[in-house]
C-alpha cells in the first residue's frame, strides 16, 4: 500500500493545482491557506487474479462453494454490472470477464446447459455489442451472444415479474428469467461505496416500478450520503428489496473491487499529486493542455473516451450478499477514505469528461450537475466537506450539447422541465410520470441505446441533497446561457468565482479543493 | 545420307490432309493414351506458399472484408480442428472462395486447398496457374471418373490439407441452395474426415452467376459444428445430413445438432496452448 | 395625388427576379414600383365613397409582389397599374374613422344576383372578380380602379367600410385586416379543446393567428414557432403556451404530443404529432416541416401567403392530411362578419405595440427594406403614415 490520502495546505511553494475541465484540463492557483484533498495512492493489486477468483468461488462467505450449487439440467442466470462503472472503463481484461470466465468454466464442467448472461443495466441504456464484448471478453461473447447474452430490458412487459412488496410498501420487480432460474449469480464491481450489495440485483434487474421506490427526492435528501450505505435511506430501501429477492430467488453474489489507478500512462499527471509531477508529467500536461485547447470537440471526445484505465483487482468475494458486501466495502473504504478535519466555506471541483451516464457520449449540462453536485459532492462520510450554506465552485465548459442517441429524454428535460422549475420535488411531482410513460422514450430505451425516459430525473434528484445544502453554485468557464438555465452562477475565472462566492459566505472564506479523480471518500471529522 | 525432309514432309502432309478436313471415312478418334495427371504440387510448395500468404493476407482477405463487411459466426469450430477436415459450403458465386478463405482463421486458411472444377478453371493453363497460386486450388473433375478425383482428394486430406469443396457441384443460378452430390459423403467415409458445414449468404449479390464483375454487398458466413459419419452410415445418408446442416445454418438455426450446445462452443473457444 | 404605383412590366420583373428580390433593386427606378403623381380614382357608382388613409400597412403579400416572389397564379386576377395597400385605416370625408374590408365581391361590384360563393358569405372567393363596376381584382390594393392604401385617396364601396370604435387607436386598427384573416383561419382550423395546435411563424400573421386561436378556439396547448426572441415575447403575450425556435420544432412538438420521432434523411418526422397546424410563413421549409409534425389525419391550414414552393407531397398523401388554405374574410358560419369579430377581439388584445415603425410615403424604399426583415429588427407591422400628406 502506498501513501494514505492527504490534505495539503496551499503555501507559497505549492505548485498550481490541476482542475479537470470537461474534455480538457486547467492549472489553477488556489488562494494561500486553501486545502487540497488527495486520494490515497493505488493499493497493491492481488498478485494472482485467477487464483483469487477461484479461491473466492471455492470458499464463499456463508454459502456453499459455487461448484456444489451447479448441477446438470438447472437454469442458471449470470447477471453482471454494466459499463457505468468503473470510470474510465477498465483496460481488457475487465475484472468481470475474469470472474465470469471462471463461473462459466464451472458451469461447463458441471454440464449446465441452460445458461443466460444478462447485463444488469436497469434503466441505463442498452450496451452495444462491442461494449458487451469489452466487459465479458471475446470468448464469452462468441459463445453466448446474442441469444444467451443480452441486456436486461426493464420495459419488457413479458420479461419482468412483480415478486412482492416490502414492509415499507416498496414494489419489487425482477427479470422473469431471473425469477425462473434455479440460481442467479451476480458478478459485481464495487467502484464506489454506493455500488453493490443488495442494490445490484434490486436495481440492476429491476424495472421502473422497483427503481422508483427509492430513486425519489425524499429518499435521496435523506441519504447523507448515499456514498456511505449505513446513513443512506436509498440503501436501506434497496436492502429491503434485496432481502425480498433473496427469499424468492436463490442468489450467489460475487463482488470485486479495484484500486484507484484510473489513468493510463499518457495521463499519469492526472493520477499523481502535483508535487510528484516529473518533467515527463509536466510535458504531457502541457501537450494535452495544448491539444485540448486547440482540437475540435469531436476529436477531443474521441481521444478522451478511448482512454482505458489500468485498474488492479484488490478484492474478490463470493457468497451471501451481506457478508460479501461488508468485506468488499472494507477494501473499498481502505482505498478511498481520507480524513478531513472540519467543513469548509467553499469547495472547488474540476468536473472531468466522464460520468457514469456518458460513457462514449457527451457530458451534457444535466449530467454536469449530476456529476458535480450528485456524485462528487456526496463522496463524504459523516458531514459534507462544504458547510451548510457554503458554495460549490465547479469547473466545466457546460455547453448546451446533448447526445441525441443516448440522452433523448435529457434534451426534453432540459428544455421543458428545467425551463419551468428546478426544484427537485416539484419536478418529481409534475413531470416524472409523463416522462416515464412517453412511448417514444420507451421505444428508444428498448430498441436503441437510449437511457430510460426518467433517467434525467434521477440525475437531477441525485443532486437534490446538495441543492438543499449549499448556498450557491458557481460554474467556472461555463456557457453562460446553459449555466443560468441550470440555476447557477457563471464565472470566467476561478478568481472571479471566489470573489463572487465571498458575497455568499463572507470575507476570508476557507477553501477546499477536491482533487479527483482518482476518487476518494472524505471522512469529515 | 540423303536429305529427304522435303519428301517426307510432303508425304505426311498429303497423308494426313494438312489443312483439310478429317476424312469422313476414318473411324471415330480418341486420345489413345491416358491423360497426364495434372500435377499442381508446385502450388503447395515453397516459395509459392509464402507468396500466396502475402497475397491473401495483404490483398485478397482485406479486400474481401472491405467489400462485404464480412460477418462470421461459429469460427470457433475451426480453431480446435486438429485433424484435416472437409469444408463443405453452398455455392452461389465465384466470390464464395475468396470470401470463405477470408472468413477462415489464419491457421486454417494456410492449410486449406480448394476444389476447383477442372473443366472450367483448368481449360486455360494461365487461369489454372493463377487460381492455383492465389487460392491454392486443385483440379476437381466433375465429369467422368469419380475414382481419380477421390484418389487425389484423399491424398490431399491424408497429407494434412483441409479441403474446401462445394458439394452442389456448380453455382446456384438464383442464390438458392441445390442438392448435394454424394461425393462429399463418399470422400468423408473414405478418409474418415470430419465435415464442417458452411453456409455463405450474400455473395449472390456480390457476383451472381453470369455477371462478369462484382459489386459490394454484405455477406454472412456461418460455420457449423463438424459432423462425422456415424457407424454404418452410408455415403448418401451422410451427404444428406451435411446438406441438412448447411441448410439449417442458412436458416439461422440454433439447433444443437448444427450449432452445438454452448458448452461445446465454450470448449472449442478455449485459449490455445494452455493459456490458462 | 401622391401614390406608390405598381406597374406590370416584364423587363422589370425579370430584373428583380434575377437579383433574388433584393430590396435595393426591387425598389429602384427600374422596378415595378414607382412613386409619383397619379390620377385620383373616380367613384365607380353611387354607393362608393372616398377614403383618405391614415395608416396603411405593408403586408407580406405586398413585399412578395414587389420582390417578385408572388405566385404568378395571381397575375390574371389583378389589374394594372394599381396602388398597393389593403391594410387601411382611414377617414371618410365626414371625418368618420373606418377600416376597409378589401375584398371586391359581387356586392361591391354591383352584380345581382350574387355568385354562389358570395352567397355563402365568402366574397374573397367571388367568381365575378372580372365583372362589374370596377376592374379585375381580388381586393382593394390589387385593382386598378379603386386605388389603394399607399396613396392619398382610395374609393370604397359602403359595404367595405367598418367604423372604428373610439377607443381603438389607428396603430391598432391598421391590424384589423390581418387580424380578420387570422380569425377566419382560426375558425377554418376549428381547433377542439383537447387539441395541440402549432402556429408556425411569428410575423404579423403568425402572431395574430396565435391571438385568434386563443380567443376563438382555445386548444389544450398552443405552440408558437418563432425565430426571434422579440417574436417569442409577443407570442407569449398574445396567448401561446409554448415558444419554440424553428430548429427545435420537432423536438418540442414531439414532447408536447407524446409522439415518436424518426430521423429522416433530410428532416425528421413524427409518428403522432400536432392535431392542427397553422402555417404562417408561406415558405417551403415551413410547409415541409408542418406536414411532418402534424399527426396523421390532422389538418394543416396555410395562412401565410405561399408562392410557388416545393413541397414533398409524400407525407400529405400517407398521413391523409387535410391541407386547407385560409385566404380572407366574409361572413363566418355563426353569421357574423369576420371584420366585426376582429374589431370586437381587438379591444382585448395588445395590438398597438405590434405596429411600427411608421414611414412616410416618400421614404418607401427604407420602409420596404425594413419590412422585408421586420422580425430581425424587432418589428412586426411596418406601415406608412399618410396623415402628414393632408396637413
Amino acid at each position: 500500500m502506498g501513501r494514505p490520502g492527504a490534505v495539503i495546505e496551499v503555501d507559497r511553494n505549492t505548485p498550481p493545482t490541476l482542475f479537470h475541465y470537461g474534455e480538457g484540463v486547467r492549472l489553477e492557483k488556489l488562494p494561500l491557506g486553501s486545502r487540497i484533498i488527495y486520494a490515497p495512492d493505488p493499493m497493491e493489486p492481488v498478485a494472482h487474479t485467477e487464483r483469487a477468483v477461484r479461491r473466492a468461488l471455492g470458499h464463499p462467505l456463508e454459502d456453499d462453494p459455487l461448484k456444489e450449487l451447479l448441477r446438470p439440467g438447472m437454469k442458471l442466470t449470470v447477471a453482471f454490472d454494466d459499463l457505468s462503472l468503473p470510470l474510465p472503463p477498465m483496460a481488457q481484461p475487465d475484472v468481470r470477464q475474469l470472474v465470469l470466465e471462471e463461473v462459466i468454466e464451472m458451469a461447463a464442467e458441471k454440464g449446465v446447459e441452460d445458461v443466460h448472461l444478462i447485463a444488469a443495466n436497469s434503466l441505463h441504456r442498452r450496451m452495444t455489442a462491442d461494449e458487451i464484448r469489452h466487459i465479458v471478453g471475446d470468448r464469452i461473447f462468441s459463445t453466448f451472444y446474442p441469444d444467451q447474452l443480452y441486456n436486461h430490458d426493464a420495459e419488457d412487459p413479458e420479461g419482468n415479474v412483480l415478486i412482492g412488496t416490502t414492509s415499507e410498501g416498496e414494489e419489487v420487480t425482477l427479470s422473469r428469467r431471473a425469477t425462473e432460474s434455479d440460481l442467479v449469480v451476480y458478478v459485481n464491481l464495487t467502484f464506489v461505496p454506493m455500488d453493490g450489495g443488495h442494490k445490484s440485483l434490486a436495481t440492476g434487474l429491476g424495472s421502473y416500478r422497483s427503481v422508483r421506490a427509492h430513486h425519489t427526492v425524499d429518499t435521496l435528501v435523506n441519504s447523507r450520503s448515499y456514498m456511505h450505505p449505513p446513513d443512506s435511506a436509498l440503501h436501506h430501501s434497496c436492502v429491503r428489496q434485496g432481502q425480498l429477492i433473496e427469499d424468492t430467488v436463490r442468489c450467489f453474489h460475487i463482488e470485486t473491487s479495484v484500486n484507484n489507478h484510473s489513468f493510463p500512462a499518457v495521463a499519469n499527471f492526472m493520477q499523481k499529486r502535483e508535487t510528484d509531477w516529473t518533467p515527463a508529467d509536466q510535458a504531457s500536461f502541457l501537450a494535452i493542455k495544448q491539444l485540448t485547447d486547440l482540437a475540435p470537440p469531436g476529436v477531443k471526445r474521441a481521444a478522451f473516451h478511448s482512454m482505458r484505465a489500468p485498474y488492479g483487482l484488490t478484492s474478490v468475494q463470493a457468497g451471501q450478499v451481506d457478508a460479501v458486501h461488508d468485506r468488499t466495502l472494507e477494501t473499498v473504504r481502505r482505498q478511498m477514505l481520507v480524513e478531513v478535519e472540519g467543513q469548509t466555506d467553499i469547495v472547488t471541483i474540476g468536473i472531468p469528461y466522464l460520468g457514469p451516464y456518458n460513457v462514449n457520449a457527451i457530458l451534457n449540462p444535466v449530467l454536469v450537475v449530476c456529476m458535480g453536485l450528485g456524485y462528487l459532492f456526496n463522496l463524504y462520510r459523516g458531514r459534507p466537506v462544504v458547510r451548510q450554506g457554503g458554495v460549490v465552485i465547479m469547473a466545466h465548459p457546460c455547453r448546451y450539447e446533448f447526445d441525441s442517441v443516448q440522452h433523448p429524454s435529457y434534451i426534453d428535460f432540459y428544455d421543458e422541465v428545467l425551463a419551468d422549475t428546478r426544484d427537485p420535488a416539484e419536478i418529481e411531482r409534475k413531470y416524472e410520470q409523463c416522462f416515464a410513460d412517453d412511448p417514444w422514450y420507451r421505444q428508444l430505451y428498448r430498441k436503441s441505446n437510449a437511457y430510460h425516459g426518467v433517467h434525467p430525473f434521477y440525475a437531477w434528484y441525485w443532486a437534490a441533497h446538495a441543492l438543499q445544502h449549499v448556498g450557491d453554485v458557481i460554474v467556472v468557464g461555463g456557457e453562460r446561457t446553459a449555466v443560468h438555465h441550470l440555476g447557477f452562477k457563471c464565472a470566467s475565472t476561478l478568481a472571479d468565482a471566489l470573489e463572487m462566492a465571498e458575497q455568499t459566505v463572507g470575507r476570508y472564506p476557507s477553501v477546499t479543493h477536491l482533487r479527483l479523480p482518482p476518487l476518494f471518500l472524505a471522512d469529515v471529522q | 545420307m540423303k536429305f529427304e525432309l522435303i519428301t517426307d514432309l510432303r508425304t505426311v502432309r498429303s497423308g494426313w490432309h494438312w489443312g483439310g478436313v478429317r476424312p469422313a471415312s476414318w473411324p471415330e478418334g480418341a486420345p489413345g493414351v491416358p491423360a497426364r495427371a495434372s500435377n499442381l504440387d508446385w502450388a503447395r510448395q515453397e516459395p509459392v506458399r509464402s507468396l500466396r500468404w502475402l497475397i491473401q493476407r495483404g490483398l485478397s482477405a482485406p479486400f474481401a472484408r472491405a467489400m462485404t463487411g464480412l460477418r462470421v459466426e461459429g469460427a470457433e469450430w475451426l480453431r480446435d480442428q486438429n485433424r484435416p477436415a472437409i469444408l463443405a459450403a453452398n455455392h452461389v458465386s465465384h466470390a464464395d472462395t475468396v470470401v470463405l478463405l477470408a472468413a477462415l482463421p489464419d491457421r486454417v486458411r494456410e492449410q486449406t486447398v480448394v476444389g476447383a472444377a477442372a473443366d472450367y478453371w483448368y481449360q486455360r493453363p494461365m487461369l489454372g496457374r493463377l487460381v492455383g497460386l492465389w487460392l491454392n486450388t486443385f483440379p476437381f473433375v466433375r465429369t467422368g471418373s469419380a475414382q481419380a478425383v477421390l484418389h487425389s482428394s484423399s491424398q490431399l486430406l491424408k497429407s494434412g490439407w483441409n479441403l474446401l469443396i462445394y458439394p452442389e457441384g456448380t453455382r446456384s443460378p438464383d442464390g438458392r441452395m441445390g442438392r448435394f452430390t454424394p461425393g462429399v459423403g463418399h470422400l468423408a467415409n473414405e478418409t474418415r474426415s470430419p465435415v464442417v458445414p458452411i453456409h455463405v449468404r450474400g455473395t449472390h449479390r456480390v457476383m451472381p452467376k453470369g455477371r462478369p464483375y462484382f459489386l459490394p454487398a454484405p455477406v454472412e458466413v456461418r460455420f457449423g459444428k463438424p459432423l462425422e459419419a456415424r457407424k454404418g452410415e452410408g455415403s448418401r445418408a451422410f451427404t444428406q445430413r451435411v446438406e441438412d446442416a448447411v441448410r439449417n445454418l442458412g436458416q439461422g438455426t440454433a439447433e444443437r445438432e448444427v450449432m452445438g450446445s454452448w458448452i461445446d462452443r465454450w470448449r472449442a473457444a478455449a485459449p490455445q496452448n494452455g493459456g490458462r | 395625388m401622391l401614390a406608390l404605383q405598381y406597374v406590370r412590366s416584364m423587363p422589370a420583373y425579370a430584373l428583380v427576379r434575377a437579383t433574388g428580390g433584393h430590396a435595393t433593386v426591387a425598389t429602384s427606378d427600374l422596378s415595378m414600383l414607382h412613386l409619383g403623381d397619379v390620377p385620383e380614382p373616380a367613384l365607380p357608382g353611387p354607393a362608393w365613397m372616398r377614403v383618405r388613409p391614415n395608416l396603411s400597412g405593408i403586408c407580406g403579400s405586398d413585399t412578395s409582389a414587389i420582390t417578385g416572389h408572388v405566385s404568378l397564379y395571381l397575375d390574371p386576377l389583378t389589374s394594372y397599374p394599381f396602388v398597393p395597400g389593403h391594410e387601411v385605416v382611414g377617414e371618410l370625408e365626414d371625418g368618420t374613422r373606418v377600416v376597409v374590408e378589401p375584398a371586391l365581391g359581387c356586392l361591391v361590384r354591383g352584380i345581382a344576383p350574387v355568385c354562389a360563393r358570395c352567397a355563402e358569405g365568402r366574397p374573397g372567393l367571388c367568381e365575378n372578380v372580372t365583372e362589374g363596376a370596377v376592374e379585375v381584382g381580388l381586393q382593394t390594393g390589387y385593382c386598378a380602379s379603386t386605388g389603394g392604401g399607399w396613396g392619398e385617396v382610395l374609393v370604397a364601396h359602403e359595404s367595405q367600410l367598418h367604423a372604428i370604435p373610439d377607443g381603438l387607436p389607428d396603430g391598432a386598427a391598421v391590424l384589423i385586416e390581418p387580424l380578420a384573416c387570422c380569425v377566419h383561419a382560426a375558425l377554418r382550423g376549428g381547433a377542439r379543446p383537447d387539441d395541440v395546435v402549432v402556429v408556425q411563424g411569428a410575423g404579423t400573421i403568425g402572431l395574430l393567428t396565435v391571438a385568434a386561436v386563443r380567443l376563438f378556439t382555445p386548444p389544450k396547448r398552443l405552440i408558437a414557432v418563432a425565430k426571434y426572441p422579440f417574436q417569442r415575447e409577443q407570442a407569449k403575450l398574445l396567448g401561446a403556451d409554448m415558444l419554440v425556435a424553428p430548429g427545435e420544432v420537432f423536438q418540442r412538438v414531439r414532447f408536447a404530443t407524446g409522439a415518436r420521432r424518426l430521423e429522416g434523411v433530410d428532416r425528421p418526422l413524427l409518428l403522432g404529432g400536432a392535431d392542427l397546424t397553422f402555417e404562417c410563413t408561406g415558405s417551403s421549409r415551413g410547409l415541409n416541416d408542418a406536414v411532418r409534425f402534424t399527426r396523421a389525419g390532422g389538418r394543416v391550414v396555410a395562412v401565410g401567403m405561399p408562392g410557388e414552393e416545393k413541397v414533398d407531397w409524400g407525407p400529405i398523401w400517407q398521413r391523409e392530411l387535410t391541407v386547407t388554405g385560409a385566404y380572407a374574410y366574409g361572413t363566418e358560419e355563426m353569421g357574423e362578419r369576420t371584420f366585426e369579430l376582429a374589431l370586437g377581439a381587438a379591444r382585448d388584445l395588445p395590438l398597438k405595440q405590434l405596429t411600427g415603425p411608421l414611414f412616410s410615403l416618400g421614404d418607401y424604399r427604407d420602409a420596404i427594406a425594413y419590412a422585408l426583415h421586420a422580425g430581425r429588427q424587432n418589428a412586426v407591422k411596418v406601415a406608412f403614415d399618410l396623415r402628414d400628406l393632408r396637413a
